[in-house]
């Protein structure tokens, strides 16, 4: 059917109950940028839509050091990209955020749109498992908790139940010492999908120079977004030698397992996480290491995979 | 140059209000009181035929008025061109994935859609042919197995697939290559190609009262429309009346008939007005495409850097249908170089995909890319600067073009000269940068054309012409009556046409109607001038050729203050001996006069990821006379960008099995944005053709054809690989670094196969 009642939730004790009460027919939407498409498609046919925009609660943003960073579901992608705590302590989150389609769409997005529609190729993705985001689900039987990496199950599919809801994505606070980027590549500068994308996080002793931590997230090279946890063990509590960065890159090839589509063939796909990682980390590293790089700049090396 | 009161000035255009502010009306805007929405059902197979077609269920769906299908149109086999072999909705047999076997008329587009599910079509699968190289192998699947019983066909070759020859040839080709001291042989491959016009096709059809039918379309060729339109629906042309509206691009693909027929039939069949619009994925699966075209060219050159001869072979894949065919591929096998000996063979190759239509003169991007990326390589192997080798070779005054025309003046040498000093050329960049040029040739369109000018009792003119306004062309036209009349730009009014309205005219396609157009309105404006002249020259008791015309009077030259305004001389003609002053023009060829663009590109080459930054954009085209220079400028830069998409991210991708296009949507069909591009540098010679208006040449197509090669060409210099093979994608490059050879396979058996089926030594 291409017909479908539109019902708008109050809260979300309303949103779980109009799920609840139309079961399998029904879908959640928030930004709908996915929903229309995959309607369109024909993919989703649901009898129900139940629109959970209207939910302000939802949309905050606040960072404490303590708390760490918390997202609502509905936070848009615009307001990721642009609030100052991400941007400053999260630049992977705020790069990948950056990266993504056009202005109009960021607009209307969500993060939790993002992370719910789980394609392998989602923009915010890499990051936030980058910095070991856990998820906040409500549904039927309350609330619970799973670290993100539980969460995507396949392309598209999700641990989440019937009549469940993402409500908030948590971020811990990073540690001194940290840098981050994410790297987007894709053939054109703006509203493309991700040929790949690759985000690294890196923390350096007081020292200055040993890797404290390291931690690096792949997109678009399996049928889930992955953390490239072998690379990352190389890296743990050595020098960082641009010898050694292109050790974990090769580990972080090894471990993707992507396919050949419209936008480029595995082969190709492989050498791009070992070009990326690379880049990623080496930019994170000097970050790490107190290298002040503006937003701007930022930008244009997660944006223009090239220069 | 020549002083002029309206060309050569930026003004503003004609239509410049309606389209800013959104009140332009295109087709998609007609709506009309009972009017019911047209969906089409497209074929799931690749080549099949159709056993059944059960449409008893969409017909009994509350708010569908009328399904039809193949059988519901009289049986007649039409084309785009001479060649008559496709129906206009499938009947025994559908040939691609997509291509329409049933339409719905119902209350509205939902229910119409809703009902596309419920026709049950059942098929007989056969194999396909998907590859257009198969496809010219003996003992390939046939997909027109009668096709020389189809009216039209004039061409018989082992192999069946193979619609259409086009050939060219001059001198001892032969024995040039033996004669020559080097010979170089290559073979490119450009990919498909969509036109991505913004406003998908569009059309409203309506029975009127008294028996006519009227069709609002998005097109750019009414009279051809009505004509085709009149053929399939087997009516006389004369009870069609074709509603050009806004175009919002077309590039093209609106050249011919489209969707119209099936709300034509839907709106007879239920007496209600029918509307159709096309969605995204209906355009690239259904709209004519441009299909990847594999080039062979063999070249022989002597020590000095002379060509001797050149041999083309150009295999177009036109998909199920011939439709555009190679779009005008043939002959631009030499580029724009005088080569005493050639063979020059284009073939269209049918196969199992959507049917191919027009796009900016696709067939010579096509063949630009091949012929400007070999002549780059020759350069590079001789040791000879690339600039300093065309230059060597380039047609001249005087030379016989390919087609048999001698080569009138023209501004080639000027547009080469001013891309080296813009970019000082020669030029040494930095490691991993790269420069690379390429020279356009192509000709100013003709074909019918015509225009009628009545001057009105307030001094104003109003202008009919059949053509459908695209890029402006209206604002061109108008410009050519002002200035030929002496009035200012906003006197002339540019009437709304129809088919019932205007005089016939040819389509706005094919670089032609501010050459060809323009010159009809110049024509018809000399005529109206004379008109006035004649009139004035009466009242005011002067002879005839003591007067002038400016400022929107005719004066006495001798003595200005005698003079009498177009309005007053508009009145007075009603009552004239002679009547109203109407101009009219009418003219059907113009001579041969051709149009050069010289490109630079210059690229930033990442050797990590193969990524190929444009860092800059040069083009200089010799205009003959900018009727408008803003306009000329925005032609030129929108096809530079048409032909970097082409060069870096277009890439209409086909399943080799089924021949499905892969990526119909804008999401994986990549066309250039603000952001991948860098500021286009557009540079204007002017050496004024023969015979076109006030010495205008053509501008429209040759833009688009020199961005692939530049860019190759750049690539090259960059980094030292050479790609063969469109788009020049990321990934190609990166192999060829790596030296994983990402090459164009080299096509010799197939060649081999081609030459003896002609009786040619092999
Ligand atoms: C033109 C265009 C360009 C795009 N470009 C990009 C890009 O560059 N990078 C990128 O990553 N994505 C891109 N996308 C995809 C899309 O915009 C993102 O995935 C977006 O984040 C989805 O958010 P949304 O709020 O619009 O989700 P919706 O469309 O509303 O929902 C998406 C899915 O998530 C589910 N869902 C949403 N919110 C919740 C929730 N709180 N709890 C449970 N389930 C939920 C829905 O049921 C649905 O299955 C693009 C989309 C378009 C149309």
């Amino acid at each position: 059917m291409l017909r479908f009642d539109f019902l708008e939730a109050r809260n979300l004790r309303h949103a779980i109950a109009l799920l609840q009460r139309h079961g399998n027919d029904s879908r959640v939407v928030a930004g709908s940028t996915d929903f229309l498409v995959r309607w369109r498609q024909g993919f989703w046919r649901p009898a129900a839509v139940v629109n959970l925009k209207g939910i302000a609660s939802l949309g905050r943003i606040s960072f404490s050091p303590r708390n760490g960073l918390r997202l609502g579901a509905l936070a848009t992608v615009q307001s990721v990209e642009s609030n100052a705590h991400i941007r400053r302590r999260y630049q992977a989150l705020a790069t990948g955020a950056t990266s993504f389609a056009g202005v109009q769409v960021r607009n209307l997005a969500t993060i939790g749109g993002n992370v719910c529609n789980a394609s392998p190729a989602g923009d915010t993705l890499p990051a936030l498992l980058a910095f070991d985001a856990q998820c906040t689900i409500a549904g039927p039987q309350g609330t619970r908790t799973l670290p993100l990496t539980e969460f995507f199950l396949g392309p598209g599919r999700t641990a989440l139940e019937q009549g469940e809801v993402l409500t908030q994505l948590t971020l811990p606070a990073p540690m001194p010492r940290t840098g981050s980027l994410y790297i987007k590549h894709s053939p054109r500068g703006a509203m493309d999908i991700a040929t790949v994308g690759v985000a690294s996080v890196v923390t350096l002793e007081e020292d200055g120079r040993t890797c404290r931590d390291a931690r690096i997230a792949l997109g678009a090279v399996g049928p889930t977004p992955f953390r490239a946890t072998e690379a990352e063990n190389l890296l743990r509590g050595r020098t960082l030698t641009p010898g050694l960065l292109g050790q974990a890159a090769q580990a972080a090839e090894a471990a993707a397992k992507p396919i050949d589509d419209v936008r480029g063939s595995a082969g190709y796909r492989r050498a791009m996480v070992e070009a990326l990682t690379t880049r990623t980390l080496q930019h994170a590293l000097q970050m790490a290491s107190g290298r002040a790089v503006t937003f701007e700049e930022q930008r244009r090396l997660a944006v223009q995979t090239a220069f | 140059m020549a002083t002029f009161k309206v060309l050569e000035q930026n003004n503003p255009r004609v239509d410049a209000w309606e389209k800013v502010t959104g009140r332009a009306t295109y087709a998609g805007d007609v709506y009309l009181p009972g009017m019911l929405m047209c969906k089409t059902l497209g074929s799931s197979r690749s080549h099949a035929r159709i056993v059944s077609i059960d449409t008893s269920r969409a017909q009994a769906l509350p708010g569908v008025r009328a399904v039809i299908t193949g059988v519901d149109f009289p049986e007649i086999r039409f084309g785009s061109g001479a060649l008559k072999d496709r129906y206009i909705m499938a009947r025994d047999k559908v040939y691609y994935i997509g291509e329409p076997v049933a339409a719905v008329a119902a209350e509205d587009e939902i229910t119409a859609e809703e009902a596309l599910a419920l026709i049950d079509v059942q098929y007989e699968d056969l194999e396909p042919v998907v590859d257009p190289l198969t496809a010219l192998r003996a003992g390939s699947p046939s997909v027109h197995p009668d096709l020389e019983s189809y009216e039209g066909y004039g061409f018989t070759i082992e192999g069946g697939n193979i619609c259409t020859l086009l050939d060219a040839d001059r001198g001892d080709v032969e024995q040039a290559f033996q004669d020559a001291d080097h010979v170089f042989e290559d073979t490119f491959r450009s990919q498909g190609i969509n036109q991505g016009f913004l406003e998908p096709m569009a059309c409203v059809a309506n029975v009127e009262a008294n028996g006519r039918l009227t069709v609002w379309a998005s097109t750019q060729g009414p009279y051809q429309v009505r004509a085709q339109l009149a053929s399939v629906l087997d009516m006389p042309l004369s009870n069609i009346k074709v509603i050009p509206m806004e175009l919002g691009g077309g590039f093209g693909a609106k050249l011919r008939l489209a969707f119209e027929a099936f709300p034509s039939l839907l709106s007879m069949k239920t007496g209600s007005p029918v509307k159709l619009i096309n969605n995204r994925e209906e355009v690239f699966t259904q709209n004519g495409p441009r299909h990847p075209v594999t080039n062979y060219l063999k070249t022989g050159v002597n020590k000095d850097g002379t060509i001797v001869s050149r041999e083309a072979y150009t295999i177009f894949d036109v998909g199920a249908y011939l439709g555009a065919g190679p779009n005008s591929g043939i002959g631009h096998g030499l580029g724009a170089y005088d080569i005493p000996n050639f063979r020059l063979r284009s073939y269209a190759a049918y196969t199992n995909k959507v049917y191919v239509g027009s796009y900016r003169a696709s067939g010579v991007a096509d063949m630009t890319f091949a012929v400007e990326s070999h002549m780059d390589m020759i350069a590079h192997n001789l040791g000879m600067d690339p600039l300093d080798f065309r230059l060597k070779n380039a047609i001249k005054e005087g030379d016989t073009a390919v087609n048999g025309s001698r080569v009138p003046r023209n501004g080639l040498f000027e547009c080469l000269a001013a891309v080296k000093e813009r970019l000082g050329l020669p030029r040494e960049l930095p490691e991993g940068h790269g420069v690379g040029i390429a020279l356009c040739e192509w000709r100013s369109g003709t074909g019918p054309s015509t225009a009628s000018i009545s001057v009105n009792e307030d001094g104003t003119v109003s202008l009919l012409t059949g053509s459908v306004d695209i890029s402006g062309s209206d604002t061109s036209l108008a410009s050519i009556a002002a200035e030929s009349l002496g009035i200012a730009m906003d006197q002339v009014i540019v009437a709304r046409r129809d088919t019932d309205l205007a005089p016939f005219t040819g389509p706005s396609g094919g670089s032609r109607i501010v050459y060809s157009q323009g010159k009809a309105v110049e024509l018809a404006a000399e005529d109206a001038r004379n008109k006035l002249l004649a009139l004035a020259a009466d009242r005011l008791g002067v002879p005839q050729d003591a007067l002038a015309c400016a400022d929107g009077s005719v004066y006495v030259q001798d003595n200005p203050p005698q003079s009498l305004t177009l309005g007053q001389l508009a009145a007075m003609s009603v009552t004239s001996r002679s009547g109203p002053i109407v101009g009219n023009a009418s003219l059907s060829t113009l001579p041969y006069a051709p149009v050069f663009s010289a490109q630079a590109a210059e690229v930033q080459v990442d050797r990590d990821t193969g990524q190929v930054k444009l860092t800059r954009y040069v083009q200089c085209q010799d205009v003959g006379v900018a009727i408008n220079p803003m306009a000329v400028e925005g032609q030129l830069e929108g096809g530079a960008v048409q032909g970097i998409g082409r060069a870096l991210t277009e890439d209409m991708q086909f399943d080799p099995e089924t021949g499905a296009v892969r990526n119909p949507s804008f999401a994986s069909y990549l066309m250039p944005l603000a952001l991948d591009l860098p500021e286009l540098e557009t540079l204007l010679v002017r050496v004024p053709s023969e015979d076109g208006p006030f010495g205008a040449r053509a501008v429209a197509e040759p833009p688009g054809f020199g961005p692939p090669a530049a860019i190759a060409n750049a690539i090259y210099d960059a980094v030292g690989v050479r790609i063969r093979e469109l788009p020049l994608s990321g990934e190609r490059v990166l192999a060829a670094l790596r030296g994983e050879g990402n090459d164009v396979a080299y096509i010799g058996d197939e060649l081999q196969e081609l030459k003896r089926a002609e009786g040619l030594a092999v």
